[in-house]
């Protein structure tokens, strides 16, 4: 509290770490929302970042709880407007668009309702078809404000359906006089979602990124881009609509192509004045030059840019069609593509303006069909706009496929703080929050920004609910390690599957296992099926695997609850970075023991990596190694902390690895688990495992009486 | 990709993976056997339009459509003549308006549009800006000479850093060989048991091991800030301790001649002294010189030697 607060005194940045389910979003909203209520100039708006929609849903809820308080303890109605923003296919309410399955297809469907021309020739043919809701909402939504009070999704739909509205067009115009907005990371650091939705902010705006551990892969996703040949083709087919589109216009409507072509010799002007003014959240993909200049002529008529993009496009292809790995700069591509084909760089910069608004002159409805091409146009601005910090890689094959031409060109970013620089230039205190964010310092390295509170909190615990061991060896004394060397030894195997054979007695109910990757868990699964160890494991519990498939991972966990459920006990085996990993929380009897089956390191063998280590290394100073022990361990505390979701909770988290006993590794898990690691629970046996296990769960498992109220935090210094 | 072929032998890529497609400046396809066989004699008409076609102008297909080929060599030999840059306009608009003549000038030779009147505009462009043209051949865009640039440095990176690994590489081999040596060494001379001879060597291995280890860890930190300033030299931005000292004071000297007074600075002119010195050139009076100067020294010289000997 005491950080937070003077976190946003200072109008900086922050970084928290506090552990998960102890009611880290309720205390960051209620003082956040006191001090907007204190000082109702100095911080306008609430902006609250986080991962999926259930968590979204969450924060509302306790949000709701937090009003709730207020207006029973002060008596006074307050006015405060709290809403959630989705995408199109969670808040449409149109009966034909909100039974489509895909996100992609809503939005297109919607737009093919909502977009402008669409209304205007609604006008003069009835027969067109327009969606009612936004037709309501346009006569009337914006002129009298959304009545205060907190909406979560299906609050928006409710009141959208009341009177009429289309809620997600309700929420986004909303948003700008809401005082607490809570949406997904992307909407902020996504630059063409951020770009539609989140440009107009109140720069004195408080922003919080909840359960950040991950932000910086993130940043980086959304910066990047991955060319298939596939991608290509439906280029290609988009290119040919596009030139036919333009000669069928050019025949019936050539005033319209004159128009825009009015309009960008004058230039991008207005854009650029509200930059100036401060109005905007600045885009990355946008740069300052391409608001300052006008279009460049070469590629000012459609014609032109058409056989612009044409030419951009063979190139492409030309490049793909390799036999072996080629690794170049921005610069590199450049002068290449200067010297095939006669691109400057100039007209690339603005390659993503100028289809943006020969899109919009087309007038075409399904912008969705034409994500490839916008993809290649983001693609050539960012190429052109940034010498450093982005590598292009191009590979023929897939590494596991070596013999199947799959050529693929990685553009990829590796320095996060490009994406997420606007955010931290605009808003006047950003605070990332999670569970796992140690160490500490690292952030704000990769992130580029420089903090004025960085604090880790620990939990005030009435019990030692949580128990960390390390296991380092088996009965027999073989050291288990997942590294690469012995991690087909046969010893190590049984020795994994002897440790969850004996947990699998004695911990009741639910217990989660991770492995480090698909590949891994195949393997090991296998080989306990031939030594008969799965046999003697399923005598006490039933086993469920995730898979690569969300479908059959959702049902492999619905399973696995309800095995919980009705007392048989069940294991859940699942791998680190998967879903399973990140979202899903295992209360109270759902998860009593994770164990941590090796250490998860990425694949350190792909070329982005390394390029993205190398980087790293050069502009930052972080070492190879850190980097990947930091992402290895901040993956190991996402999935132990799955167990522990509140006071009451308690878990055995078991790293089943002899590395995790090294000062290096432990060092960097976060302070809350590494408090409860003693020496004595370093390097243990199976055996000792085993003891230590049923003392504590005997000792947890008598009735707990002692419930505080409060969330509390202490420092730990 | 499956069915680019010759369109003449009807030849595709799939069953003849060697296949090498070939495009003049029609923009037609026409696999290499092909374009042996009908360009025997060194020219011949195109297959599909009839233009006339020089055997010698066929060039390998780079992209999967010939049109694009076919463009870019249009392009290439276009901007060989309309090479201005953007600083010999006085407006970026001008020079847009320009860039846009330019493209027109390539669709049309492209598509076949007026190509006639079209080919007569660039040869009245290349007539009026002959001079023009010729500067700009040898002279790079700015933006080109920029990324020339960037990559200059970036080679130049990573040169540097091949060379300090290959140094790192090369010193670490030679500490190991000379360990081994030591050890022989020892081996001979010692009067020590061998056993513990060989436990010490493998002792120094050990350290020396986890020494290139730390040594492979550890990252270089950057030398120089970002304004160009090496790291280490310390530029303080602290003001020049200021030394207390007492005004210097000027006082005249007095010579003491024990003779006839010297006759004043002042006066040499009137009592005739300076005849008997060269007169000052204008350029000595800018250097701050005077006759008087001179005569005013040699005159004391002279009275302080006179009556030294009656002292």
């Amino acid at each position: 509290m005491l950080e937070l607060k003077r976190t946003l005194d200072a109008k900086g940045h922050g970084v928290l770490e506090m552990p998960s389910g102890t009611g880290k979003t309720i205390s960051l909203l209620s003082l956040i929302v006191a001090y907007q209520k204190a000082y109702p100039l100095e911080v306008t708006k609430l902006i609250y970042c986080s991962r999926t929609v259930p968590e979204i849903e969450k924060v509302v809820e306790e949000l709701r709880k937090l009003m709730e308080f207020y207006t029973k303890e002060t008596g006074e109605k307050n006015n405060f407007l709290a809403l959630a923003l989705s995408s199109r296919k969670n808040l449409c309410i149109h009966p034909e668009v909100s039974s489509l399955r895909f996100g992609k297809e809503v939005d297109g469907k919607c737009h093919s309702l909502t977009a402008s021309y669409i209304r205007a020739q609604h006008h003069s043919n009835p027969s067109q078809p327009v969606c009612r809701f936004y037709e309501e909402f346009d006569a009337v939504g914006r002129q009298v404000p959304i009545p205060s009070g907190i909406y979560n999704l299906d609050d928006l739909k409710d009141f959208g359906r009341k009177k009429g509205w289309c809620p997600y067009y309700l929420a986004r115009y909303s948003i700008l006089h809401a005082n607490i907005v809570v949406y997904s990371y992307h909407y902020l650091l996504d630059p063409k979602i951020a770009d539609l939705v989140s440009k107009e902010l109140a720069k004195k705006s408080v922003v919080v990124f909840d359960e950040a551990h991950n932000i910086d892969n993130v940043c980086i996703d959304s910066m990047s881009v991955n060319i298939t040949r596939r991608t290509l083709d439906r280029c290609q087919t988009n290119v040919d609509t596009l030139q036919n589109t333009i000669q069928r216009i050019k025949e019936t409507d050539a005033a319209k192509l004159r128009e825009e072509y009015r309009r960008l010799v004058e230039g991008l002007k207005e854009a650029n004045v509200a930059r100036e003014t401060d109005i905007y959240l600045s885009n990355p993909v946008l740069p300052d030059e391409v608001l300052q200049e006008a279009i460049p002529g070469s590629i000012r008529t459609a014609e032109h840019f058409v056989g612009f993009l044409k030419r951009f496009l063979e190139y492409l292809k030309a490049r793909l069609r390799i036999h072996h790995v080629v690794q170049e700069s921005s610069p590199q591509f450049l002068k290449d593509i200067y010297e095939k084909v006669c691109i400057d760089r100039k007209p690339l910069r603005f390659c993503a303006e100028r289809l943006r608004s020969l899109l919009r002159t087309l007038e075409i409805a399904d912008i969705a069909d034409f994500s490839p091409i916008t993809l290649i146009s983001h693609f050539a601005t960012l190429v052109s706009t940034y010498s450093k910090g982005f590598t292009i890689i191009i590979e023929p094959f897939e590494d596991k496929t070596p013999t199947i031409a799959n050529p693929v060109l990685h553009f990829s970013c590796m320095d996060p703080s490009i994406a997420i620089k606007p955010v931290f230039e605009r808003f006047q205190s950003v605070v990332i929050t999670s569970g796992t964010l140690s160490p500490l310092d690292i952030y704000p390295r990769i992130l580029d920004f420089r903090p004025v509170t960085m604090a880790s909190f620990t939990m005030t615990l009435a019990r030692t609910c949580l128990c960390p061991l390390i296991v380092g060896r088996g009965n027999d004394q073989v050291a288990m390690s997942s590294k690469f060397e012995t991690r087909e030894d046969f010893a190590v195997i049984r020795n994994y599957g002897n440790l969850l054979l004996e947990m699998s007695a004695i911990v009741p109910d639910g217990i989660v296992a991770f492995f480090t990757s698909y590949v891994y868990m195949e393997n090991i699964v296998a080989s306990w099926y031939e030594q008969g160890i799965l046999e003697n494991i399923q005598r006490n519990k039933l086993i469920f695997i995730e898979t690569p498939d969300a479908a059959e991972t959702s049902m492999a966990l619905e399973k696995y609850q309800e095995a919980c459920e009705n007392g048989r006990g069940a294991i859940l085996l699942s791998v680190a970075r998967g879903k399973v990993s990140e979202g899903i929380d295992f209360v109270h009897h759902f998860g009593r023991a994770v164990i941590m089956f090796g250490v998860p390191y990425v694949y350190t063998q792909s070329r982005i990596l390394k390029a993205r280590l190398e980087y790293l290394r050069d502009q930052f100073q972080i070492r190879e190694n850190d980097f990947l022990t930091f992402d290895a361990m901040r993956h190991a505390a996402q999935c132990v902390g799955r167990a522990i979701r509140g006071k009451t909770d308690y878990g055995l988290m078991i790293f089943a690895d002899k590395r995790y006993a090294r000062a290096d590794k432990r060092g960097k898990l976060p302070r809350w688990i590494q408090e409860h690691i003693s020496d004595g629970s370093l390097n243990l046996t199976i055996d000792e495992t085993v003891q230590l296990s049923k003392h504590f769960l005997r000792q947890m498992a008598q009735p707990f009486r002692r419930v505080r109220p409060a969330p509390f935090f202490t420092r730990f210094s | 990709m499956d069915d680019q072929g010759c369109p003449r032998c009807k030849t595709t890529k799939y069953r003849n993976p060697s296949l090498k497609l070939m495009v003049n400046v029609c923009g037609h396809t026409l696999c290499e056997n092909c374009v042996d066989m009908l360009f025997v004699r060194g020219s011949g008409n195109c297959v599909q339009c009839d233009t006339p076609l020089r055997k010698s102008n066929f060039r390998l297909q780079l992209f999967e459509d010939p049109a694009i080929d076919k463009e870019v060599e249009i392009r290439k030999r276009v901007l060989k003549i309309y090479n201005k840059r953007d600083f010999d306009f006085s407006s970026l608009r001008e020079y847009n308006d320009y860039l846009e003549q330019v493209e027109e000038i390539v669709y049309n030779l492209t598509n076949n549009v007026d190509v006639e009147r079209t080919k007569q505009i660039m040869e009245q462009y290349q007539r009026e800006n002959r001079d023009v043209i010729q500067r700009n051949k040898v002279k790079l865009t700015r933006e080109q000479e920029e990324l020339e640039e960037i990559l200059l440095l970036e080679q130049q990176d990573t040169e540097q850093r091949r060379l300090e690994t290959l140094q790192e590489e090369q010193r670490q081999l030679q500490a190991k060989r000379k360990n081994k040596q030591a050890l022989l060494d020892e081996l001979e001379r010692s009067q020590l048991p061998a056993s513990i001879l060989l436990a010490q060597h493998k002792d120094r291995a050990a350290q020396l091991e986890t020494q290139i280890e730390k040594q492979k860890q550890s990252v270089k930190p950057t030398t120089i800030f970002s304004t160009g300033i090496p790291k280490g030299q310390t530029v303080s931005l602290a003001p020049v301790i200021r030394v207390e000292e007492v005004l210097y004071k000027y006082q005249p000297i007095n010579v003491e001649t024990y003779g006839p007074p010297l006759p004043e600075l002042e006066q040499l002119d009137r009592l005739g002294y300076l005849n008997h010195v060269r007169t000052a050139t204008p350029q000595d009076l800018a250097g701050g010189y005077t006759s008087e100067l001179a005569c005013h020294r040699a005159l004391q010289d002279a009275f302080s030697g006179l009556f030294t000997s009656l002292v």
